[in-house]
C-alpha cells in the first residue's frame, strides 16, 4: 500500500507516446457520473439559444416547459475508455481491465472468484502490514543509478521501488497479476457471500419509503402498494423526477470491470526516463545529482481521474471495505455501514491506542454529511416507523439500535455497541436468534441490516409541532445595490426560484427589502396589492405584523411576482448609500419568529448603520502603520464585533432560523464579520465578487433555486456517538452548539458536511471494532420529524502501517483545509502554513520512520495512500485563504466556504481541475474530456490554447494569445482576442465546438452541484494572472515549485529522522 | 338680564359683574369673582375689517381705540391704558373729527385689521388622520365610511396625511405612488422629531445638517420630502398605480385592517395611542411647524402601550375610575398625563391643534388627553360608537360648510390689556399661556396665568375663553396715585389665521365702571347671574381637578351662602324673611342644579365622561354652560302652546310631550296617554292631525338644536316608564320621591332618589343665609 516515491525516482522506459494532455488521470476525481442527480436543476439557467439574454431571463420559460432540464440520463453506462483503452494501459500488461478481479466488488457477487477479488478488494489493507513488511518498503538506494533497474521495464515490483501492489502497478506500467499474487493472502477472505442481496435485487423489505428529500422533488405519491406503512412512503420514481444523468443503471455495472479504489491505475505506466533531484539528505547528494529542471513533472505523483462507476459495499462479510475516492463515481450498497458520502473517517481503520494515533500525526476525524445526495441507483434510506414506543435506543447511552447492537440471550437482551451496556429487548420488539447468532428478522429490518435508517420521530422528539418550511428573502436595495443591478438580479433570481417551491399550504414565503430602514410587504391575498410597511427604527428593530408577512405561496404568488419586478423600478431613485444589514436580518428574524426557517439575504455594500454596522475595516488596516497592520492583519478576519454573533445565536438556538447570505458587491462588505451569521445558524455565504449583473445573474439564479430546491432539513440537532474508547474532541461545521453533545442546526442540507474529531480516552481491544454514530433529528420540507441514523463501524488496529494504509486521503485533505481555514482568523498567514506543511511533514516523518525504516535516508517515501498529501498540502498553502497577496474578504470567503464544505468537493477546492478546450473536438467523445485532466502547471499551458479550470466554484477559461481565430468564433463568438469581453456570459452557438463545450459545462455544473462563476482570463492581463495563481505546481513568489516543494518536505523529514 | 345679552352681541363678552366692586375687599365681599366670558370668534355683524395694521401705543402696546383721546390738531393719541401720548404716524395725517378711522368709531368697539402686506404666502390648513384600527370591523366599517365621507368634504386646498396604530404606529406615505406603503413605529416609546428626520428620509441621502433645529420647507427640507406624507386634498383621489387610476387615500382607507397584531382573550388590544399621538406631532413639526394644522385622533378604546396608557393590557385590571384618581391608586394616570401634558407642550410650540374623537363603550383615557387637546384647541366628541350619529354628524360638520360650519382658524394668539388697577388671573378655556409676564398678572392664577398673551392653536366661532380678573384697586390710604376715573378699559386681542388662510387681528376694547363706595350697591345692579353661574362651573371644575381635598359642594354652598347673606334682604336669623332682588333670584337654583350636574357630582360618571364634559364647559359660550349646568324643559300639550316649565318631576304628565335640552342629550319624553296614542298610530289618521302636529313639534324643536351645536347633542326619545326615561328623570329636581309625603298626580311620576329637592336647599339656604 505504501507507495515509495522517490523524487530521484526510477528512471523507466517510457514509450512517452501518450499525449499529456491526459497523461494525469486523477485518482481522486472521477466524477463524470457522480453528479446528484438533483443538481440538475442548475442548468436550468442555461438557454440552448445560443445567444440572448443573460440565462436567467430565460429562465422562466426553460422553467415553465422544462426543457432547459437535462434529460433522463443515459441507459447504459458510457463507455469507459480509460479502463479499457487508457494510454496507460495500452503498453502494459495486457489487459487490466479484462483482469477485472483486481478490482472486484459487487461483479464478485456474480462471477464469484473470490479468492483473487476479495483479496484485491483488501489490497490495500492486506496487502502489507502482516505479510511482507518489505513490501512496505522502499528499496534501499533510489539513487539515479537505481533507476536503471525499473527502467528495465520488467512488469515486476522491485523491492527498491514499491510495497503495495496497485502502487506498484501504478508506477511499473501495471502489471496486475503481481500485485495481487503479492498481496499477502493471510488475512481472511472478505469472501462476499452471495446471500447477500444482490443490486438492484428488490430489497427484501417493502419500500418503506425514501428519505423526504425524494418528496422535496414535487410529487407528493401515494404509497406505493408494497409499502407496509409509514405515511411518508415516497414515490417510486426517483429516477424518473431526478434523472441522472452519466449514472449507469445497475445492470451494466456488473460487467463494468470494477475498479479498486484505494490505487487507481496510474497512467505513469510508461514513465519517461527522467533525472529526477535526488531527495538526499546530504548537500552534496543533491548538488551532483541533475538540476530540477530536468525531472520530469509527470513523474511526480499527481492526482488521476477514473470516470467508471464503482460499486462499493460499506462491509462484505465482516469486513469493511474502504470507500472509494470522494470526488469518484461510485454506487453504494448499504450492508451495514452507512454510505462514505454520509460519513468518511480519515483512517479506515481506527487505532487501539491515543499512542498509536499521534504516532502516525494523522488526525482521527469524521466528516459527516447527514443528507449527502445518495447516486440515484442506490437504495433509498428506509424510514422505520416504531410507533408510539419510537426508535428503540441503548438505555444507558441513548445510542440508536442499528446492526452492530449485539443480541444474546436468545434475543432477550442485546449489547450496545456503543456503550457495552447490556439492554433488555423490548417485549414488542423481541425475536428469536438464527443459528448464526443473529436475530432471525435482521435481514428484513432495515435498522438492523442497513448502515443508514430514517426512523419516525414521536411526540417526544418535539419540543412544538414540526415547522412549516419558511423562506424569507431579504434584500437590500440602497442606491450602490440599484446602480449595480443586484436588485434587479436578486429580485428576478427570487421571482424565478419561488417558481419551483412545492404548492402545499406548508411552504411560505415572506419578503423585505432595506436600505437604511427596512421596509417589510404585506402579502395577503386579500389585498388588492401588496403593501409597504417600513420599519425605520433600525437601533431598536421589530417586526411591523404579526401575520400577513409570511404568507402560504400558494395565495402569493401573483402578488410576489409583482411586487419583486416592481421593486428595481420602485427604488430606481433611491439615493440611501446605507445599507442597514443587522437590523433588517434581526427584523426578519422577528418575522420567523413564531414559526423558524431559512432566511435568504442580498447584500451588496458594507453593512453602515444600524444595530450591528460595520466598518471599513480593509482600509482602516491599510491605513494604520504597515508593520503593526501586518502583524495583526489575520484579526481582520475576526469579527468586528460581537452583535452579529449574538444576534445569530439567537436565531439558532431559540427561534431555529438558518440564515444564507448572497453578497453581490463590488467593494469591501466585512466578510468575516458578516459570515458569522450564516456560519453559527447552519447557513452560507455565496459570494459574487466583483458582482457584474451580465454575467453573475445566472449564477445568483441558480444558486438561488439550487439553496432552496435541494434536499434539506429543518430544525436539526445532530449528535455523534461513538464507542467508548474514544470520545468526540470537537465539532466543526456550520451550526450552533449549547452543549457540548450536541449541534443545533437551524437548517441542514445536502451539500453541509459536518467534521467531528475525536481522541482517545481509553484503548480498544485488537480485534473489536469501533462504532460512530451519528444521529440527525430533523424536520422535513413536508413537516415531518425523523432521526436519520448513520452507523460506521470500523476495525481497531494497533500496527501503524496498517493505519496508514487506510488513511483516506480525502478527508485528510478536508481536515487539513478546515484547520487552516479555524486558523487564520487567529495566526498570521505564515505560520499557517507552516502548521499545515507541518502536519504533511508530520506524518510523512511518522510513516517514514516507523514504516520504512529499512529505506536508505536519501529517500522520500511516501505511503501510497497519502502520496498526494504533499501536492495537496502545497497547493492548499497557495490557496487564495493561504494566500498572502488575497483581499480581506476573499480570504474570509474562502475560510467560510470551507467550513461546511464537504470532501468531494474539499478536492478540487484545494486542486482545481484544468481541461484544455481547443481540442474539445478531436477529442474522441465526451466521456474522458473531463477525464483528461492537465496537471496545474503553467508548462501545460500553451499560447494557442484555450483552457479551463474550475474548483467547484469558479470557471475559468484562460485564452493564449495565439489562439485559432475560428475556434475563438466557434466558442465566444469572437474573432480575436482582443475582442473578448470582461464580463462574460457562456453562451451556446450553433456548432459542434459550443456544444460540446456547453455540455462540458453542464458536467461540471452537474458534479459540483454548482452554477460556476465563469471567467475569461486572458494571456497578459491581470485576469491571466488571475488564472496563473491557480497553477499551483509552478514556483511562485510566495511559494515553492511542487518539486522544490517535494525537496523542501524531504529535506524537513531528514532534519527530524536525525 | 337682556342687557348683558346685547353687550354680548356686540362685543362678545359677558362679565360676572358689568361693575365692578370698587376695591379688592368689596371684590372678596362680592364671593362671585370678577370674571369675562369673552368668544374672540363670534360672528358679530357689521365688524369692519380694516386692510391695515393696527395702531399701537408705543408703552402697552394697546390698539387704538374709540376710547383713546385723540388731539386732531397735534395728531396725538392718548393710551387709554398707560396713557402715553402717541403720535400718528403719517398715513394718519388726514385724521380730524370728522375724519376718524374706523377703529375709533364708538360703536365699533370690535373691530378686526387684516393687514395683506406682512402676511405670507397663505398655507393651506393640514389635517392628519390618526386613526385606531383595534376595533370591531363593524367599528372599522363605520369609521372607514365616515372618514371616507370627511375626506371628500374637504376643502381642496388643504393638505391630507394619514396614521394608523394599533399595537405599532403606521405612517403612511401617501405620496408613494407604487404601492401603499407605511412606516411602522413601535407603540412602546414616542416617536421624536429628531427621529422622524433620520429615519423616514427627509434627507435622502444627503447629509444631516449637524446643528439647528430642521423643519419645514423654510428650513430646508425638501418640498417633496414633505409632499411625501401631506397630499393635497385634491390629489387624494387620482393616482396611479400599477398603470390604473386609483383612489388613493380613499383606497388605502377603504383596505384599513383591523390591527392584526393576536389579542388573547383575557387581554384588551394592545393599543399605542400616545405614540401614534407623539408620531402625529412630531411629523407636523418635522413638515409645517407654525402653520395650521390639526391632528384629528379617532380613538376606539383605551390606550394600553406606550407612555400614554391608562391602563394595562389584562382585562382583570379596570380602568381607573374617579374613585381611584382619588384615592392615588391610578398609578398609570399621572405618567399619561404627565406625558400628554409634554405632548400639549410641543403641539402648542408647533402651533397645532390635537382633536380627539373618542369612541367606545370603554373609557379611551380622555381624561389623560385632555390637557393635550384642551391647550391645543381641539374639538373633543366622546361618543359610544362610531355608528353613532354624535360622532357621525359631528365629524361632518366639522368639514361641512354651511351656516352652522364651526368656522375652525388657527394660530390663535389672545392678549389682555388691562387699565392698572385690574389684573388677569388667568384664563380657563382651551388655551395655552405663551409665558409672557408682566405687570399685568394677578399673583393669584387660576387656569393659565401668569401671563398677558396665550396661544390657542385652533379656535372657532363659539370657543369662549373664561378670563378671571383680581381687582388690585384699594380703598382709603392706600388708593394714592389711583385714577379717580370711575371708568376703566379692557382691550381683547385675537391673532388668528382665518379659514381663508390670511392672518387677523380681532381688537375688543371694553369701558366698564367702578362701583362707588363700600356699598356694593352698583356692583349689584351690574350681576349677570348666568355669567356668574357659568364661571362657577369653570371654577369649580377647574379645581376639583387641580386641588387636592377639595370639598366642591361645600365651596358652591359657602359662595352661595356668601352671596346670598351679602345680597339678599332679610333681617337676621329669620328664615322666612329672605328675598333676593330680580338679578340674583335664579342664581341659588343654578346653583342647586350645578351642584347636581355632571361636573360636580362625578362619581356617576368615568373620568373620561367628566374630562368630556369639562372640556365641553370651558370651551362654550355663556348661555351654552347655563344649559349644561341648568337644563331646559318645554312642554308640549294640547292645552297650551309650547311652554317652558319647571325642570322638575312634576312637570311630567301623561298626556305631555317634553322636551329636554341638557346640552350633551336632548330627551323628548312623551307621557304615557301619548305614548299609547301613539303606539296607537292615531298621528297617522285622519282627524288627528293635531296630535301629529303635537308629536312633530318637539321632534322640530329638538332638530333645530341639534343643528346648531357642536358635538352634535344625543338625541333620546323614550315614552315615561321606558328605560330611556332615565335621561330625562335624572335632570329633573325631585320634588316627588318615593318617601315624600306629596300625594303623586296621576300621569305623574315618582323618583327613586334620596337627593334633597330644590325646596329642601332653598329652605336651608334661607336659613344659613340670614344666620
Amino acid at each position: 500500500m505504501a507507495s515509495s516515491f522517490s523524487p530521484g525516482g526510477p528512471s523507466r522506459p517510457r514509450p512517452g507516446y501518450y499525449p499529456p494532455s491526459i497523461a494525469n488521470p486523477s485518482p481522486n476525481p472521477s466524477p463524470a457520473s457522480s453528479l446528484p442527480g438533483t443538481m440538475q436543476n442548475l442548468q436550468i439557467g442555461r438557454p440552448s439559444a445560443p445567444s440572448g439574454p443573460p440565462p436567467f431571463l430565460s429562465g422562466i420559460s426553460a422553467s415553465a416547459s422544462g426543457g432547459s432540464r437535462p434529460g433522463p440520463p443515459p441507459q447504459s453506462l458510457p463507455t469507459r475508455p480509460q479502463f479499457q483503452q487508457p494510454p496507460a494501459m495500452s503498453n502494459g500488461p495486457p489487459s487490466i481491465g479484462v483482469s477485472g478481479p483486481r478490482f472486484p466488488t459487487q461483479a464478485t457477487l456474480r462471477e464469484p472468484t473470490p479468492t483473487i477479488p476479495t483479496q484485491g478488494s483488501r489490497a490495500v489493507p492486506g496487502s502489507s502490514s502482516a505479510g511482507s513488511p518489505a513490501n512496505d518498503l522502499v528499496p534501499p538506494s533510489i539513487y539515479n543509478s537505481s533507476f536503471s533497474a525499473p527502467a528495465a521495464g520488467v512488469p515486476m515490483a522491485p523491492p527498491s521501488l514499491v510495497s503495495s501492489p496497485p502502487q506498484l502497478h501504478s508506477l511499473m506500467g501495471g502489471q496486475p497479476s503481481h500485485p495481487l499474487a503479492g498481496g499477502s493472502p493471510s488475512q481472511p477472505l472478505a469472501g462476499g457471500p452471495p446471500s447477500q442481496p444482490l443490486m438492484g435485487g428488490p430489497p427484501s423489505l417493502p419500500y418503506m419509503g425514501q428519505p423526504q428529500m425524494v418528496q422535496y422533488s414535487g410529487m407528493r405519491q401515494p404509497l406505493p402498494p408494497s409499502g407496509a406503512a409509514p405515511p411518508f412512503g415516497s414515490p417510486p420514481v426517483w429516477q424518473q423526477q431526478q434523472p441522472r444523468p452519466g449514472v449507469a443503471p445497475v445492470s451494466s455495472m456488473v460487467q463494468a470491470p470494477p475498479q479498486m479504489f484505494g490505487a487507481p491505475p496510474s497512467p505513469f505506466t510508461q514513465p519517461r526516463p527522467l533525472t529526477p533531484p535526488v531527495m538526499g539528505n546530504s548537500p552534496l547528494a543533491w548538488s551532483h545529482s541533475s538540476t530540477p529542471s530536468t525531472i520530469d513533472p509527470n513523474q511526480i505523483p499527481r492526482p488521476m481521474v477514473d470516470s467508471s462507476v464503482i460499486v462499493f459495499n460499506t462491509r462484505q462479510g465482516n469486513q469493511v471495505n474502504s470507500p472509494p475516492p470522494a470526488t469518484s463515481d461510485f454506487i453504494v450498497k448499504d450492508t451495514g455501514n452507512c454510505s462514505p458520502r454520509l460519513m468518511r473517517c480519515t483512517m479506515n481503520q481506527i487505532p487501539c491506542s491515543g499512542d498509536l494515533l499521534s504516532t502516525s500525526s494523522m488526525p482521527l476525524a469524521l466528516l459527516v454529511q447527514p443528507m449527502a445526495i445518495p447516486n440515484p441507483d442506490e437504495e433509498p434510506i428506509q424510514v422505520v416507523d416504531f410507533g408510539e414506543i419510537g426508535p428503540i435506543r441503548c438505555s444507558r447511552c441513548k445510542g440508536y439500535i442499528n446492526p452492530f447492537m449485539k443480541f444474546v440471550d436468545q434475543g432477550k437482551r442485546f449489547i450496545c455497541n456503543l456503550c457495552g451496556y447490556s439492554n433488555e429487548t423490548p417485549r414488542d420488539y423481541y425475536m428469536n436468534l438464527g443459528p448464526d447468532g443473529r436475530r432471525r428478522d435482521a435481514e428484513e429490518r432495515p435498522e438492523l441490516c442497513r448502515g443508514t435508517v430514517e426512523f419516525v420521530a414521536t411526540k417526544e422528539y418535539m419540543v412544538r409541532d414540526p415547522m412549516p418550511a419558511v423562506f424569507f428573502f431579504l434584500v437590500d436595495v440602497s442606491m450602490n445595490s440599484i446602480r449595480t443591478g443586484a436588485t434587479a438580479a436578486a429580485c428576478g433570481a427570487i421571482s424565478q426560484a419561488i417558481a419551483d417551491l412545492p404548492e402545499g399550504p406548508r411552504t411560505l414565503v415572506g419578503i423585505a427589502t432595506f436600505d437604511s430602514a427596512i421596509h417589510f410587504y404585506n402579502l395577503k391575498r386579500a389585498l388588492q396589492q401588496p403593501l409597504m410597511l417600513v420599519v425605520p427604527d433600525i437601533q431598536d428593530v421589530y417586526t411591523p405584523l404579526h401575520t400577513d408577512l409570511i404568507v402560504p405561496v400558494a395565495e402569493c404568488r401573483q402578488h410576489l411576482e409583482q411586487l419583486l419586478e416592481s421593486i428595481p423600478s420602485m427604488f430606481e431613485t433611491n439615493k440611501v448609500a446605507d445599507s442597514a444589514f443587522g437590523a433588517a436580518i434581526k427584523a426578519a428574524f422577528l418575522a420567523l419568529k413564531p414559526t423558524g426557517g431559512k432566511l435568504l439575504v442580498f447584500q451588496s455594500v458594507l453593512p453602515s448603520i444600524g444595530t450591528g454596522s460595520l466598518s471599513s475595516r480593509e482600509a482602516e488596516g491599510r491605513t494604520t502603520n504597515v508593520s503593526s497592520g501586518e502583524k495583526e492583519a489575520h484579526k481582520l478576519l475576526q469579527p468586528a464585533d460581537m452583535t452579529l454573533k449574538t444576534m445569530a445565536i439567537e436565531f439558532a438556538e431559540h427561534q431555529q432560523v438558518c440564515v444564507d447570505v448572497f453578497i453581490t458587491t463590488q467593494a469591501f462588505v466585512d466578510m468575516a464579520s458578516i459570515s458569522v451569521v450564516p456560519r453559527t445558524t447552519g447557513g452560507q455565504v455565496y459570494y459574487y465578487y466583483p458582482f457584474s449583473a451580465l454575467s453573475d445573474t445566472a449564477k445568483l439564479y441558480n444558486d438561488l433555486r439550487w439553496n432552496i430546491s435541494r434536499p434539506q432539513g429543518f430544525e436539526a440537532v445532530m449528535r455523534v456517538r461513538c464507542s467508548q474508547g474514544i470520545q468526540v474532541q470537537e465539532y466543526s461545521g456550520n451550526f450552533c452548539k449549547r452543549i457540548p453533545t450536541d449541534i443545533d442546526l437551524p437548517g441542514i442540507d445536502c451539500d453541509k458536511s459536518i467534521m467531528v474529531s475525536f481522541k482517545h480516552d481509553d484503548k480498544f481491544q485488537e480485534g473489536s471494532e469501533c462504532a460512530f454514530q451519528c444521529a440527525l433529528l430533523y424536520t422535513t420540507i413536508y413537516g415531518q420529524r425523523r432521526i436519520r441514523v448513520s452507523n460506521l463501524s470500523l476495525p481497531c488496529t494497533t500496527m501503524l502501517g496498517t493505519l496508514f494504509r487506510s488513511a483516506d486521503l480525502d478527508s485528510l485533505l478536508t481536515c487539513f483545509l478546515r484547520q487552516a481555514a479555524t486558523a487564520i482568523p487567529t495566526s498570521p498567514l505564515s505560520q499557517v502554513r507552516e502548521q499545515i506543511m507541518n502536519l504533511c511533514v508530520n506524518i510523512l516523518h511518522s510513516y517514514r520512520k516507523f514504516c520504512a525504516t529499512v529505506s536508505t535516508p536519501g529517500q522520500l517515501i511516501l505511503p501510497e495512500s497519502v502520496k498526494l498529501l504533499p501536492l495537496y498540502t502545497l497547493a492548499l498553502s497557495k490557496s487564495t485563504g493561504l494566500r498572502n497577496d488575497g483581499r480581506l474578504d476573499e480570504r474570509s470567503y474562502w475560510a467560510n466556504h470551507v467550513a461546511s464544505l464537504s470532501v468531494s468537493l474539499a478536492v478540487p477546492w484545494v486542486y482545481p481541475r484544468m481541461i484544455s478546450i481547443h481540442d474539445l473536438t478531436s477529442k474522441e467523445n465526451n466521456d474522458p474530456i473531463l477525464s483528461s485532466i492537465l496537471p496545474l502547471s503553467s508548462a501545460n499551458l500553451n499560447d494557442d490554447g484555450i483552457y479551463l479550470l474550475e474548483n467547484g466554484e469558479d470557471c475559468l477559461f484562460y485564452v493564449g494569445n495565439m489562439v485559432n481565430s475560428e475556434i475563438l468564433q466557434q466558442i465566444f463568438g469572437v474573432t480575436s482576442v482582443d475582442g473578448l469581453p470582461t464580463q462574460f456570459v457562456l453562451q451556446q452557438y450553433e456548432n459542434t465546438f459550443s456544444k460540446i463545450l456547453n455540455d462540458v459545462v453542464n458536467e461540471i455544473r452537474r458534479q459540483r452541484c454548482s452554477f460556476l462563476r465563469m471567467r475569461l482570463c486572458r494571456k497578459g492581463d491581470p485576469s491571466g494572472m488571475l488564472f496563473l495563481s491557480n497553477m499551483v505546481e509552478d514556483k511562485s513568489p510566495g511559494g515553492l515549485s511542487y518539486m522544490e516543494f517535494l525537496v523542501h518536505v524531504h529535506r524537513q523529514i531528514q532534519t527530524k529522522m536525525e | 338680564m337682556t342687557e348683558f345679552v346685547d353687550l354680548e352681541t356686540q362685543d362678545g363678552v359677558r362679565m360676572t359683574w358689568n361693575v365692578f366692586p370698587g376695591t379688592k375687599q368689596e371684590a372678596m365681599n362680592c364671593v362671585i369673582p370678577a370674571a369675562a366670558i369673552y368668544t374672540p370668534l363670534k360672528p358679530i355683524p357689521n365688524v369692519p375689517v380694516l386692510p391695515y395694521a393696527a395702531l399701537r401705543c408705543r408703552i402697552c402696546r394697546s390698539i387704538l381705540n374709540p376710547f383713546s383721546i385723540v388731539d386732531y390738531a397735534a395728531k396725538i393719541w392718548i393710551c387709554p391704558f398707560c396713557f402715553q401720548r402717541n403720535h400718528f404716524p403719517q398715513h394718519y395725517a388726514s385724521i380730524s373729527e370728522d375724519n376718524l378711522p374706523a377703529e375709533l368709531f364708538a360703536q365699533y368697539t370690535t373691530i378686526e385689521y387684516e393687514s395683506v402686506h406682512d402676511a405670507g404666502p397663505v398655507v393651506p390648513p393640514v389635517f392628519l388622520f390618526v386613526v385606531d384600527t383595534c376595533m370591531l370591523e363593524e367599528e372599522l366599517g363605520y369609521l372607514k365610511s365616515a372618514l371616507a365621507q370627511a375626506i371628500e368634504l374637504l376643502p381642496e386646498k388643504s393638505l391630507v396625511g394619514l396614521i394608523t396604530f394599533g399595537n405599532y404606529v403606521q405612517v403612511h406615505e401617501l405620496g408613494f405612488g407604487q404601492m401603499p406603503k407605511s412606516y411602522i413605529f413601535k407603540g412602546l416609546k414616542e416617536v421624536t422629531k429628531d427621529q422622524i428626520l433620520d429615519q423616514m428620509n427627509f434627507f435622502s441621502g444627503k447629509p444631516k445638517p449637524a446643528v439647528g433645529v430642521i423643519a419645514g420647507a423654510r428650513d430646508g427640507l425638501s418640498a417633496a420630502s414633505i409632499a411625501r406624507f401631506l397630499l393635497p386634498a385634491s390629489e387624494c383621489f387620482m393616482f396611479y398605480m400599477y398603470g390604473f387610476p386609483s383612489r388613493y387615500l380613499s383606497d388605502v382607507l377603504e383596505e384599513l385592517q383591523r390591527d392584526p397584531w393576536p389579542v388573547p382573550a383575557d387581554q384588551r388590544a394592545s393599543r399605542c395611542t400616545s405614540t401614534a399621538l407623539s408620531a402625529a406631532a412630531s411629523l407636523l413639526g418635522v413638515c409645517v411647524p407654525g402653520s395650521g394644522a390639526r391632528i384629528m385622533a379617532f380613538v376606539g378604546g383605551p390606550s394600553t402601550e406606550g407612555p400614554g396608557m391608562i391602563v394595562s393590557k389584562n382585562l382583570s385590571e379596570p380602568i381607573r375610575s374617579h374613585k381611584d384618581l382619588d384615592k392615588g391608586s391610578a398609578p398609570l394616570y399621572s405618567k399619561a398625563a404627565k406625558f400628554f401634558e409634554g405632548l400639549s407642550k410641543q403641539l402648542v410650540h408647533q402651533g397645532h391643534v390635537l382633536d380627539l374623537f373618542a369612541c367606545a363603550l370603554d373609557q379611551v383615557g380622555v381624561a389623560e388627553l385632555k390637557v393635550a387637546v384642551e391647550r391645543s384647541g381641539g374639538i373633543v366628541v366622546l361618543a359610544e360608537s362610531f355608528g353613532h350619529s354624535v360622532f357621525k354628524d359631528s365629524l361632518k360638520r366639522i368639514f361641512q360648510a354651511n351656516d352652522y360650519d364651526l368656522g375652525l382658524s388657527f394660530n390663535g394668539v389672545f392678549e389682555v390689556n388691562c387699565s392698572k388697577e385690574v389684573k388677569v388671573q388667568g384664563i380657563i378655556g382651551p388655551c395655552a399661556s405663551l409665558d409672557k409676564k408682566g405687570p399685568l398678572c394677578s399673583e393669584t392664577v387660576v387656569g393659565q396665568g401668569n401671563t398677558s398673551a396665550w396661544k390657542m392653536c385652533g379656535l372657532d366661532k363659539k370657543t369662549s375663553l373664561c378670563i378671571v380678573f383680581d381687582i388690585a384697586r384699594k380703598d382709603g390710604p392706600d388708593a394714592v396715585g389711583q385714577s379717580t376715573n370711575s371708568q376703566f378699559y379692557f382691550q381683547f386681542l385675537t391673532y388668528y389665521q382665518h379659514n381663508d388662510g390670511h392672518m387677523r387681528l380681532r381688537a375688543t376694547t371694553l369701558s366698564r365702571r367702578w362701583a362707588a363706595g363700600s356699598g356694593s350697591i352698583q356692583a349689584f345692579a351690574g350681576f349677570d347671574q348666568e355669567t356668574a353661574a357659568a364661571v362657577m362651573a369653570r371654577l369649580v371644575s377647574f379645581k376639583m381637578e387641580t386641588e387636592a381635598d377639595f370639598d366642591p359642594i361645600r365651596w358652591l354652598d359657602r359662595s352661595l351662602i356668601g352671596l346670598c347673606s351679602k345680597f339678599g334682604e332679610y333681617q337676621k336669623d329669620s328664615p322666612s324673611s329672605f328675598s333676593l332682588s330680580p338679578r340674583f333670584s335664579i342664581f341659588p337654583q343654578f346653583m342647586f342644579n350645578l351642584r347636581r350636574s355632571q361636573f360636580v357630582q362625578v362619581f356617576n360618571n368615568s373620568p373620561d365622561e367628566t374630562a368630556y364634559y369639562r372640556m365641553i364647559l370651558n370651551r362654550e359660550s355663556v348661555s351654552n354652560s347655563v344649559v349644561m349646568i341648568q337644563p331646559s324643559l318645554i312642554s308640549y300639550s294640547f292645552h297650551s302652546a309650547p311652554e317652558p316649565v319647571l325642570l322638575d318631576v312634576a312637570a311630567i304628565a301623561a298626556d305631555r310631550i317634553l322636551l329636554l335640552d341638557a346640552y350633551f342629550t336632548v330627551v323628548v319624553f312623551h307621557g304615557t296617554s301619548i305614548a299609547q296614542w301613539r303606539i296607537a298610530g292615531y298621528h297617522n289618521q285622519a282627524g288627528h292631525e293635531t296630535f301629529a302636529q303635537l308629536l312633530e313639534a318637539p321632534r322640530d324643536d329638538a332638530e333645530g338644536i341639534i343643528k346648531e351645536r357642536f358635538p352634535v347633542p344625543r338625541l333620546v326619545i323614550c315614552d315615561q316608564y321606558g328605560s330611556q326615561a332615565r335621561f330625562l328623570l335624572a335632570k329633573l329636581n325631585p320634588s316627588v320621591t318615593y318617601n315624600s309625603d306629596a300625594h303623586l298626580r296621576p300621569g305623574g311620576d315618582v323618583l327613586f332618589t334620596d337627593d334633597v329637592s330644590f325646596e329642601v336647599f332653598l329652605n336651608h339656604l334661607q336659613r344659613l343665609a340670614v344666620q
